[in-house]
This record gives C-alpha cells, sequence and structure tokens, in this order.
C-alpha cells in the first residue's frame, strides 16, 4: 500500500480537517456544554429558589415570634393590672368591712355604756329608794313613833346624797 | 439515589460501545489493510483510496479516517457524559461533564475575557480533537496530529478567527493596524500575520511526528544493541531483542502521552491568546458607542 509523504501539503485534506475542527466544535457545542450549562443553571435556580423559601420561612417565624413575645407581654401587663384592680378593689371592700364592724362595735359599746349607765343609775335610785325604805321603817320601829315620813325621808335622802358625794369623790 | 431503569441502563451500554468501537474499528481496518512492515520505515499516512478532484487530487489517508474515528468516539463520549443528567442527582458522570465544563469556560474566561465567553466549546474540541488524536499511538494507530495537513487545517481555521475579529472594526482599521507601531514595518507585520499559523501548524505536527520517529529510532537502535551484546548466544536467545522490551514504553510515556496532551493545551491556549489579542476591544466598544449615538 502507498503512503504519502512526510511532509505533503493537500488543500483538500486541510479543508477536511478544518471542517472537522468545526463538526467537533458543533457536537461539544450542541452536546456537551448547552446541556451541561442548562443543568448547571437549573441547579443555580432551584438552590436560589430554596433560599428564598428558607428566607421567607424564617421571616414568617420571625415575624410571628415577635407578635407572640408582644402578644406575652401585653398579657402580662393585663394580668398585672388585673390584679391591681382586683387588690385595690379587695382592700376598699375589706376597708369597708372593717369600718362598718368597727362602727357596729361601736355602735354596741355605746349602746351598752349607756344601758350601763341607765342601769346603774336606776340601780342607784332603787338603792337609794330602798334604803330609804328600810331606814324609815326602821327608825319607826326603833323610835316606835310617828313620824312624818315625808320630812324623814328628805332628811335621809340629802344624807345619802352626801354619802353618795363623798363616795363617788373618794372612788 | 433513584434505582436506575432497564432501558436507561442500556442505552447506557449502546453509547459506551458507540465511544469503544471507533477505536476497534480502526484497530481492525489497520490490520486488515497494513501490510507488516520490516525494518525502518518513517513514511507518512497510508493512503487508502484516492478521489480525483479539480486543483489536486484527495487522497483520504490513515490521518483523515482516524480524525473521523475521533470524532464519532467523542461524539458518543458526549453523549454518553450528558446522557441522564439532573440538576438533583448528579451521578459521577455528570460530574465529569460538569468539570469538563466549568474547566473550559474558567480557562477560557481567564484567557480571553467575557467578550469570548462563548469560545469555550471551541477550545474543548481543539483540546479534545488534538489530545486525542494525538493519543491513538497507544493503541498502535496513525496519529493524525502527526499529518500537517490536519494541524495546518486547525491552524487556517484559527487564521480566519484571528482575522475575522481583527476586522470586525472593519477593513480600514485592519488595513492601519499593520502600519503599527511604525509604517515601515508594515512588511514584517504582514509576514508576522502568516507566521502565526504556519508556526502554529508546524510546531504541533513536528512535536508529534518527532517524537513517533525518536520511538522509532530507539526501537530500531535497541534492536541493533541486544544483536551486538547477545548475538553469540546459540538460536532463538541470539536472534531475540531483550533490550526492546520496556525501554521504548518509557520514552512512549514522554512523547505519546505527555508530549500529545502538552501540544493539545499548548495549540488551544495559542488559540486563545492569538485571538483575544488580535481583537481591538477597545476600539471596537468606541465603534459600538458611535453607532448607538447615531441611532439615537
Amino acid at each position: 500500500m502507498q503512503s504519502s509523504e512526510v511532509i505533503s501539503i493537500n488543500i483538500w485534506q486541510i479543508i477536511i480537517s478544518l471542517l472537522n475542527l468545526l463538526i467537533l466544535f458543533l457536537i461539544f457545542k450542541k452536546l456537551l456544554f448547552t446541556p451541561v450549562k442548562k443543568v448547571l443553571a437549573d441547579r443555580q435556580k432551584l438552590i436560589d429558589d430554596q433560599f428564598d423559601s428558607a428566607k421567607k420561612a424564617q421571616k414568617n417565624a420571625d415575624d410571628a415570634k415577635k407578635a407572640y413575645e408582644a402578644k406575652l407581654s401585653s398579657a402580662d401587663d393585663e394580668a398585672q393590672s388585673i390584679i391591681k384592680t382586683a387588690k385595690a378593689k379587695a382592700q376598699k371592700k375589706s376597708d369597708k368591712i372593717v369600718n362598718s364592724a368597727k362602727e357596729k362595735a361601736d355602735d354596741i359599746l355605746r349602746q351598752a355604756k349607756t344601758d350601763a349607765e341607765l342601769e346603774k343609775k336606776k340601780a342607784q335610785s332603787d338603792i337609794r329608794h330602798e334604803i330609804t325604805e328600810v331606814s324609815a321603817l326602821l327608825t319607826e320601829k326603833l323610835l316606835e313613833r310617828e313620824i312624818n315620813t315625808a320630812d324623814h325621808r328628805n332628811y335621809i335622802d340629802s344624807f345619802i346624797e352626801k354619802i353618795g358625794e363623798n363616795n363617788d369623790a373618794d372612788s | 439515589m433513584k434505582e436506575k431503569s432497564l432501558s436507561f441502563r442500556i442505552v447506557d451500554v449502546l453509547l459506551l460501545a458507540g465511544f469503544i468501537l471507533p477505536f476497534v474499528f480502526g484497530i481492525a481496518l489497520y490490520i486488515l489493510l497494513e501490510p507488516a512492515s520490516e525494518g525502518i520505515e518513517i513514511a507518512g499516512a497510508k493512503i487508502y483510496f484516492t478521489l480525483h478532484m479539480p486543483l489536486q487530487d484527495l487522497p483520504i489517508t490513515e490521518s483523515q479516517v482516524n480524525s473521523w474515528i475521533v470524532i464519532a468516539a467523542l461524539f458518543f463520549l458526549c453523549l454518553f457524559l450528558t446522557h441522564g443528567l439532573s440538576a438533583k442527582h448528579p451521578t459521577h458522570r455528570q460530574h465529569a461533564a460538569e468539570w469538563i465544563v466549568e474547566q473550559t469556560e474558567n480557562l477560557v474566561l481567564g484567557n480571553m475575557g467575557e467578550y469570548f465567553s462563548g469560545f469555550a466549546p471551541f477550545v474543548a474540541a481543539i483540546m479534545g480533537l488534538s489530545a486525542f488524536s494525538s493519543l491513538l499511538t497507544l493503541i498502535g494507530l496513525y496519529p493524525p496530529t502527526s499529518d500537517l495537513n490536519v494541524v495546518a487545517g486547525w491552524a487556517l481555521l484559527v487564521f480566519i478567527l484571528i482575522t475575522y475579529y481583527k476586522m470586525k472594526c472593519g477593513p480600514v482599521h485592519y488595513l492601519k493596524s499593520f502600519g503599527d507601531p511604525v509604517p515601515f514595518l508594515a512588511p514584517l507585520n504582514v509576514i508576522s500575520e502568516f507566521a502565526t499559523p504556519v508556526s502554529m501548524a508546524f510546531r504541533h505536527y513536528g512535536n508529534v511526528l518527532s517524537g513517533s520517529v525518536i520511538s522509532v529510532l530507539v526501537a530500531v537502535g535497541l534492536q541493533g544493541v541486544t544483536h551486538m551484546i547477545l548475538g553469540r548466544l546459540p538460536g532463538f536467545l541470539g536472534q531475540f531483542p531483550f533490550l526492546q522490551i520496556g525501554i521504548p514504553a518509557i520514552l512512549s510515556i514522554y512523547f505519546d502521552i505527555f508530549s500529545g496532551c502538552l501540544q493539545a493545551f499548548i495549540f488551544a491556549m495559542l488559540t486563545m491568546l492569538y485571538i483575544s489579542t488580535g481583537f481591538p476591544e477597545d476600539d471596537y466598544k468606541e465603534k459600538l458607542k458611535k453607532k448607538k449615538s447615531k441611532q439615537n
């Protein structure tokens, strides 16, 4: 079989080789670079989308957290105010109750005191009367004579009055 | 990860077969059509048949057929790599495809700039075609890159591209650029313009061809040395070229693998640099601005 010279120039062979390179360029472009670049772009888009959605989710979560925190603090405040008003109300009520109780007690005390005073006075006058009666009787019996009862009573009364005054001064 | 369906696997195997079969076809062609050669033979590509064309006959040689073998293999390799791409569950081969694409794009962006970002497939095509063509020697086929015509075709295409981008500002601007920096240097500028593709073609072709020539010479030389040293051994042992075992393989690592890949890289780098440095980007931008302002 023949073989060509080691160094030989052939125009058609050069053109064939040129076209070969062009064809391989087109093959590489259409079959390797275009699909691979498309896949890379797709992946980039996928990643970007995921980043976006993650960011959105993060933002939503942050917003929700803020809202909850705000709600929580307001709830705290509300509870505080409720407790405060309740306390104030209770204080008022208890004050009222205590005051009324005190008043009642004072009333009762006063009543009791006046009652006691009256009783005392009554007792005093009763006793005085009794004593007057008894002494009148005693003197009547002792003297066995008729005495003017009215005069006598006046006399003894004044006497007892004196004693009572002395007693009052002593005590 | 999702389990692959049976049809997916079958297509996979077919694509892989499409990648491997061209090489098998090349080897079969080589074995069937080439007579076993004796001794030293440094010759160009074998001519399978000749087509009669105007200007010059076109012999269809090993370099053309082997180029087509490489293109067919790369075609199926592309299909295989991009088969079953998915944005969510990338497979190993998708990682490989993405790596190739991204590396080439970074290389092109770094060397040529934003304007030429569309050149990535072209640069990848140059690298792939050149590297695979040179590496064909590993399976015993004739490397198309050691044929001057093949590399000259690529260099011619690169030259056309260089001139196209230099002409972007109009033919007047292009002709003026030859008078730079001083008008009387114009002839030298013209020569250097045409020297670009020629030097590119000869560099690549010369490197690969010289590698094969040196490999052949060393192999033959080792045969002679073995004969000299061990020739007195009786019978078969005296004829057997012991030194030819292994030693040429070490040279092959350099000349076939390293040099082949390196030349592919150099050719691609030079393509990028010549095109991007030849393009008068600033003048072109100014021209675009003027056009815009005129339209407005």
